[in-house]
């Protein structure tokens, strides 16, 4: 039994036999003494081939390869072409060892050839590293260094430029830019009234909203101008014709002094910067809602697309989140407060930025925490779905959030919330639902079939934009279908228990069919402007395939 | 060996230790160098930290000066201790008139007349220059030395290091960050000496094509597992006899124990992976418990050395 050596270098791929090992013994601490030194070492451990890489560009390649543990074709020759043969059927009298067994796991599978990664094949392995050198001629001291540096910046350079989680990142940016403009915005504003009011006071009473005033303080300039005249503009602008009036009457009266024309041009243009950056704003959150269902629908319809990008902007990346345990999420954004309470061994805070959810507001004081624990849970499988799942529907997400609804029922009124299995169950029937419906009515609605489902219909989608538009009332009807044959299903469930309890589920499902309504028509708006990004959101989505595949 | 040891390293409370390092450096003469600098400008050394914007300024008055600033070797080869108004600790530029981190640099002419420039080195901003400020005794990192630096972060480190090790030397940064790795990359294009690796040091199989055996690791990794970590990357790269620095910061690793606790379970925990801690120097001074562990991989047992 024989052992060979894979040993993998910046410039090229490397053979060694081990001969002789046995009688050094496999203990380790003996085999770590024979290593260091180079005359025992040279006689156990030679080389057999190499194979240096042709290029820089096959060099990054091969890395790339084995860095992931995948044999490359040009592995895999060297392998075969430098190992005795194995026979069919025998057993090899060799072994082939590796410094990581996932890439044995794959050579093994490919060509048959017996691979071991131990501690043993470490140690041998390290004495290579320390005298790789001297066992190939050919090599000049620092050539190996050259081909180290040289790949090292290509891998490294290859790493940034294919960021695995690049569209999360055009939505960390939006939002923090989001919260700075808010805040910067809001000073320009105060600093819009402040300046006008030493002309105008009154308007600051009057007008509460930051943009109006802005927009009021442009259009007013200088206030003996205003007259009766310009009321119907006034009325415009403001939408009130009694607020309208107001402003004409305190600015008959006021008691502001008189500006020069050139300090009121500069107000004016002043106040012009703040509506544009205002309406900016605007046009970036409409940014940042578009890219959030693009990258996470369920999280966007379970808490909004604003909690749902500082949550992901706070985790670093989408999949980031994913990998967080809830009770992570429930507190994330309340970092502070959490070490402080474990360094007191106070309690722990019970939320963090999930707070700004309407859900925590809405339930009372003590069952705060409380809602904050299932809030969070929802997340985490929302964000789950959202990272790991192909097919970008909003089904899941719309369902937590019912579900979320329903528990702050529990809490509130002791209405008894469905049972999660059969909400999963629905939605999971309705996300299949829909992408049949969008595949025309070939293929039939099989349960079961959910893997098999299918970026062909998110294509086919795009492709008959129109369709969509016709093809959602058939939606609407297939799921209050479902709608109805759970309800049977539920009463069936619950014929057994008490009368009070049954009416109780009517109860509620009542209310469900109201709010599936509501949703439904909210879900067909939506859609209809996703009929234009689709198109976008697919391509988007295989590219993010690929980079996972990488 | 072992008793004596943990007595250097765990015995003692962490007082311990300061005492042994002001007498330390009060014997090589460093004493006077740190009243000196208190005295100097009151700033002291932090002064330097806030005025990173008008480093260039005070560069250039540094280079007008230049014959009033002597520049002394510090006991650490590669190391160097410029002694002007207020005394700082530099190394020798590799890439002269490159500054990476607008830090202050200063340029002396040598009595050939040929110039050589220094770059300030902020022990604020790096840990390594904190525990050479500490008073360390060995860092291990030398002209010509091979170092495997994990947790380069944006490279401000790996860019003394790198002037350290010389042409002669090489240092493998490992960074996972992206965002930082960029830096990284852009500071390491001008070094030949420095290889960027973006990569996770949990793993280091996925970069062993890219690194050779090393004389010594620095870790500056600040995760919850680090020591598990830096045993990894001993055990694919480290040379038998090798050395390792790692810097702790007591925070990420518990944050609920008292800073003295977690460092010694830190130190234990790298005595189960036969790295031996030799001495370790709280960083306080600079940064709020932090510490700084230096140690040996492998050494052969004493009876060996012996016969």
């Amino acid at each position: 039994m024989t052992l060979y050596l894979l040993y993998e270098t910046s410039s090229g791929y490397s053979l060694f036999q081990a001969g002789g090992l046995d009688e050094i013994g496999q203990n380790n601490e003996a085999v770590r003494n024979s290593v260091s030194d180079l005359n025992r070492f040279g006689k156990v451990v030679q080389l057999t081939a190499f194979l240096p890489f042709e290029s820089a560009l096959d060099a990054l390649n091969q890395i790339n390869s084995v860095s992931e543990g995948i044999m490359t074709d040009e592995l895999r020759n060297f392998l075969e072409l430098n190992l005795p043969k194995v026979k069919e059927g025998k057993k090899a009298k060799f072994s082939l060892g590796v410094a990581e067994p996932k890439i044995g796991s794959h050579i093994f599978e490919v060509t048959k050839i017996p691979c071991q990664s131990n501690d043993f094949v470490h140690e041998i392995l390290r004495g290579v590293r320390l005298h790789f050198e001297r066992f190939i001629k050919d090599l000049k001291p620092g050539d190996l260094e050259k081909a180290q540096l040289g790949l090292g910046h290509s891998y490294s350079r290859a790493k940034v430029k294919f960021n695995v989680n690049r569209v999360d990142n055009m939505v960390i940016q939006a939002i923090f830019l989001l919260d700075t403009l808010d805040k910067d915005v809001n000073s320009f504003a105060m600093r819009v009234r402040e300046w006008y009011s030493w002309h105008f006071p009154e308007l600051a009473k009057i007008v509460n909203d930051n943009y109006l005033y802005a927009k009021l303080a442009k259009f007013i300039d200088d206030k003996s101008k205003l007259s009766e005249d310009k009321l119907s503009e006034l009325t415009d602008l403001l939408g009130d014709e009694d607020k309208a009036k107001e402003v004409v009457e305190a600015a008959k009266a006021s008691m502001g002094q008189d500006l020069s024309p050139i300090d009121l041009i500069n107000v004016q243009q002043f106040a012009q910067r703040v509506m544009d950056l205002s309406e900016y704003r605007k046009k970036l959150h409409e940014y940042l809602i578009t890219k959030m269902n693009d990258i996470a629908p369920n999280l966007a319809s379970l808490i909004g697309e604003m909690v749902g990008a500082r949550l992901i902007s706070h985790a670093g990346s989408l999949t980031n989140l994913a990998k967080c345990p809830s009770s992570t999420l429930q507190i994330l954004g309340a970092e502070k407060a959490l070490f402080r309470a474990l360094k007191t061994r106070g309690n722990t805070p019970k939320y963090g930025l999930i707070f700004h959810s309407s859900f925590i507001g809405r339930a009372s004081a003590r069952n705060k925490g409380r809602m904050a624990r299932y809030l969070a849970n929802k997340c985490s499988i929302a964000s789950r779905i959202d990272c790991f799942s192909e097919n970008g529907t909003t089904v899941f997400g719309e369902k937590l959030r019912e579900q979320v609804e329903e528990r702050l029922d529990f809490y509130d009124k002791g209405v008894a919330p469905r049972k999660n299995i059969d909400v999963m169950k629905d939605a999971i029937e309705r996300a299949e639902n829909k992408d049949t419906d969008m595949e025309t009515e070939e293929a039939p609605a099989v349960p079961s079939a959910k893997k098999s489902k299918k970026k062909k219909s998110k294509s086919d989608a795009a492709e008959n934009g129109d369709h969509m538009a016709e093809d959602k009332p058939a939606v609407n009807g297939g799921a209050s279908e479902d709608a109805k044959s759970e309800k049977k299903k539920k009463k069936d469930k619950r014929k057994l228990e008490q009368e009070q309890a049954d009416e109780n589920t009517n109860r509620t499902n009542g209310a469900h069919a109201e709010e599936d309504g509501l949703s439904k028509k909210k879900k067909k708006k939506s859609k209809d402007q996703d009929g234009e990004v689709l198109q976008d959101a697919s391509d988007v989505k295989k590219k993010k395939k690929k980079s996972k595949g990488e | 060996m072992r008793p004596s040891m943990s007595r250097g390293v765990a015995g003692h409370g962490r007082g311990a230790f300061r005492a042994q390092n002001n007498a330390g450096r009060g014997g090589r003469g460093g004493g006077a160098f740190r009243a000196q600098n208190n005295a100097g400008r009151g700033l002291g050394v932090r002064g330097r930290g806030r005025g990173g914007g008008r480093g260039g300024a005070n560069g250039r008055g540094g280079m007008r000066g230049g014959n009033k600033a002597v520049i002394i070797p510090h006991r650490h080869e590669g190391v160097f201790i410029a002694k002007s108004k207020d005394d700082a600790l530099v190394t020798k530029s590799m890439v002269p008139g490159d500054s990476v981190y607008n830090e202050k640099r200063i340029t002396v002419q040598n009595e050939d007349g040929a110039k050589v420039e220094y770059r300030v080195w902020n022990p604020f901003r790096s840990k390594l220059g904190a525990a050479i400020q500490e008073g360390i005794d060995n860092i291990w990192i030398a002209p010509g030395a091979r170092v495997l630096y994990l947790g380069a972060a944006s490279g401000t480190s790996v860019s003394h290091v790198s002037d350290i090790v010389g042409p002669t030397g090489v240092v493998y940064a490992v960074e996972f960050s992206q965002r930082s790795g960029r830096d990284l990359v852009n500071m390491a294009k001008k070094r030949a000496n420095v290889i960027p690796i973006i990569e996770d040091a949990r793993h280091p199989s996925k970069y062993r094509m890219l690194v050779g055996m090393v004389d010594v690791i620095f870790s500056d990794v600040a995760q919850p597992d680090q020591a598990r970590i830096l045993a990894l990357n001993a055990a694919y790269f480290l040379k038998t006899g090798g050395h390792f620095v790692l810097s702790i910061k007591a925070n990420c690793i518990d944050s609920t124990l008292p800073a003295g606790k977690v460092y010694d379970s830190e130190v234990d925990r790298l005595r189960a992976d036969l790295l031996k801690p030799a001495e370790m120097v709280t960083l306080d001074r600079f940064e709020r418990d932090h510490a700084c562990v230096v140690g040996s991989y492998r050494v052969p047992k004493k009876q060996k050395t012996a016969a």
